[in-house]
């Protein structure tokens, strides 16, 4: 009787220990309640998961904002966003026709930017697309409905417009209908117009149409080349038409380099870098892609290649892609190296419905989504703070100093190969060839990995030339006396 | 005559390393070669093979070791083996060969031992070039692949007593017996699987009504 009752304690004893361990796995579930994944694709194009390197610091909606005491409601359908040198951020609220400025924190609204004065003409916005403020604090709106570029200055007041482009090389009935617009240092215009497939449009600081920019060309393989010989005419007209596809996003970084997102249907080239000749001069790492996300496959809503709409120059070569198809932030280093993805479609807070611009504020990612109406921040997070740094250490060109935060890289993510490959080149300039080779190969950088490796071998080869010579000597007069001896034995033989 | 693994056997595979000509002739003649050497020479070729795709340095190297599975890659060539040596042999036997399967084995098998060999040798050379200096080890293999290639056709030639012409005309042949074979295996299969379910439904109504 008393062993059973102990064994009945026993079982009753490992049950309620059960209980809690199951109890604690669902409290470390809980704790991670970041909306999303953050990952990364490896060397092997495989997908890995990451410690988050952005995690949700709130979404902001203008509903509870007053302007004088008034509200001034909720964003509808907005297209664009950006921010002035002095830190205010201009937002194009396209539904309600007004420009939206916030301050830098996006607490108060400074001011609403809705009917202005037209020399002595009052004149609104009739679905005002785009926005941009120049580093001369000049305000640039795509009023797309009205066919212009409206330039003001920060306070609303009208100074001028661009409208109606005139050149040889536009249709006649050509229709001009900006939907993104940016501005260099030098006051160029950069516009994406819609239906415009010849590239990205640019007005010089007078308003007049300078040129086509960045045009996309188009590749057509030998295989639909061949089949577009073999078709008549009439099939010829049902076949899909060969056109570039469309700008979508623009950002300009201060060197003036414009970055602008385009969609591409096979995923491998979503972003261009153009210089001022209007040529890609991107990098596109060693996956060759800057195409989003690799793994496209499958036939759902979900699949296929990203779809960039929205580009951000955010410092020291970094950008950072929007994909709209699956609601990813895509941040890639000067080299074209993935740094992080994150970011996923959704309700909650810190996902997007329809993503359509982002910004970089203050060190904050800001995403604007239309169906939501909210801005969405993401602040970044020990890992993603480590990241940053690391590269931008190693876009100056100080790669030594880099090599801590890049250990520190290691212990929150033990296979990035960015940090290994980091690490390894420290190695390899300190001349620690043994470390530098180990840390390459996890990087799988073989460039870099085959020039430690020469070094290394150089170094062991003059470090025992003498053994390597001797033993050398010692083989050609042992093979000698061998075959002498074997000669000696079959000579005895055949005298046998 | 002699035993399938004697010394005899494996000196004649050197020997018809060095002499394909010679050597296969009299393989075909005086029954020098064996078909388990043969076999295990096979064996040994999928094993380096599957080696060289694994530990072969990441300099030459962009295989994922993870894609790699060396039993897949064994059944892999060993169906290879049996595919080609049996629709050599059809197509042979209708265009004048004199070699029975017997030697069309021992010549493929015996031509794998060079791209064995240098397979290896490239191996254990990818572990010691740099980036710039691949060029070795694709020479290394490049030169076992030629090799081993040439072994096998003058081994058809010989066992055959083919001119070059008509060996190549029977390798041609050969590649579309071999695409047939499969068809056909493909058809046999599928049939064989309607079969099965027409048992089972048979089977399954029968335990129903009863």
């Amino acid at each position: 009787m008393v062993n059973r009752s102990n064994l009945t304690k026993r079982i009753v004893a490992v049950f309620l220990c059960l209980v809690f361990v199951l109890l604690n796995i669902g409290e470390n579930v809980k704790a991670n309640d970041i909306p999303y994944d953050t990952y990364n694709y490896d060397y092997r194009e495989y997908m890995h998961y990451t410690p988050a390197a952005y995690i949700p610091a709130g979404n902001i909606s203008t509903l509870a904002m007053t302007l004088d005491g008034e509200p001034i409601g909720k964003l509808n359908n907005p297209q664009d966003m950006c921010q002035a040198p002095n830190g205010d951020i201009y937002i194009c609220d396209t539904g309600n026709n007004r420009i939206v400025v916030l301050d830098n924190k996006m607490q108060n609204v400074l001011r609403i930017i809705a009917n202005f004065d037209n020399d002595g003409k009052a004149d609104k916005f009739n679905q005002p697309y785009g926005v941009c403020v120049s580093e001369n604090n000049k305000l640039y709106v795509a009023d797309s409905q009205n066919r212009r570029i409206v330039v003001m200055e920060t306070d609303g007041s009208y100074i001028k417009k661009i409208d109606n482009p005139q050149s040889e090389s536009l249709d006649d009935g050509y229709v001009f209908t900006p939907l993104k617009v940016t501005v260099d240092y030098a006051d160029r215009v950069y516009v994406i117009a819609s239906g415009m497939f010849e590239g990205i449009m640019v007005f010089e600081s007078t308003g007049e149409f300078a040129s086509f920019f960045g045009t996309i060309d188009v590749t057509i393989s030998l295989w639909e080349k061949f089949w577009k010989r073999l078709a008549t005419k009439e099939e010829r007209s049902n076949q899909k038409l060969f056109i570039p596809t469309e700008f979508t996003g623009l950002d300009i970084d201060p060197k003036g380099f414009v970055y602008a997102t385009n969609i591409d249907s096979n995923g491998i080239q979503g972003v261009r870098r153009l210089n001022p000749k209007g040529e890609d001069v991107i990098k596109k790492g060693e996956n060759e892609n800057v195409g989003g996300d690799l793994w496209i496959d499958g036939t759902s809503d979900f699949s296929g290649p990203s779809q960039f709409t929205d580009v951000v120059y955010r410092e020291n070569g970094i950008y950072s892609c929007l994909d709209r198809r699956r609601g990813r932030i895509f941040s890639y280093d000067h080299e074209g190296n993935l740094l992080y993805i994150f970011g996923g479609l959704g309700t909650q807070e810190g996902t997007f419905q329809l993503p359509v611009a982002i910004e970089d504020i203050g060190g904050r990612l800001v995403v604007l989504d239309a169906t939501k109406g909210e801005i969405i921040t993401f602040e970044e997070t020990e890992y993603g703070k480590l990241i940053n740094d690391a590269v931008s250490l190693r876009y100056d060109g100080n790669e030594a100093s880099a090599v801590d935060l890049w250990h520190r890289v290691l212990e929150l993510d033990e296979n990035n190969e960015l940090a290994n490959t980091g690490i390894g080149k420290a190695y390899l300039t300190a001349g620690d060839y043994e470390n530098a080779m180990k840390y390459l190969e996890i990087g799988m950088n073989r460039e870099y990995y085959s020039i430690a490796y020469r070094r290394y071998r150089n170094a062991k080869l003059t470090e025992n030339i003498g053994f390597f010579l001797t033993a050398l000597v010692v083989l050609i007069i042992g093979i000698n006396v061998a075959k002498r001896i074997i000669r000696k034995r079959k000579g005895v033989i055949a005298d046998d | 005559m002699t035993k399938a693994f004697s010394k005899e056997k494996w000196k004649y595979l050197l020997y018809t390393l060095s002499h394909p000509m010679e050597g296969f002739y009299w393989i075909r003649h005086q029954e020098r070669g064996s078909v388990p050497i043969a076999v295990v020479l096979v064996i040994l070729f999928s094993i380096s093979f599957s080696i060289n795709r694994l530990c072969a340095s990441f300099v030459v190297n962009d295989l994922d070791p993870r894609g790699i599975d060396s039993l897949f890659e064994l059944i892999g060539v060993f169906a290879f083996y049996i595919l080609i040596c049996a629709s050599n042999w059809s197509i042979t036997c209708l265009m004048g060969g004199e070699g029975r399967l017997k030697d069309i084995m021992i010549a493929i098998g015996y031509g794998t031992v060079p791209i064995t060999f240098l397979l290896n040798v490239g191996t254990i050379v990818s572990q010691f070039v740099a980036d710039d200096e691949q060029a070795f080890y694709t020479i290394i293999i490049a030169v076992g692949i030629a090799y081993g290639i040439i072994m096998m056709l003058i081994g058809i030639m010989q066992v055959h007593n083919y001119t070059l012409g008509k060996t190549l005309l029977t390798l041609i042949l050969t590649f579309i017996a071999m695409f047939i074979i499969i068809f056909l295996l493909l058809l046999l299969s599928n049939l064989l699987k309607m079969v099965i379910n027409f048992g089972d439904s048979v089977y399954t109504e029968i335990i129903f009504r009863s």
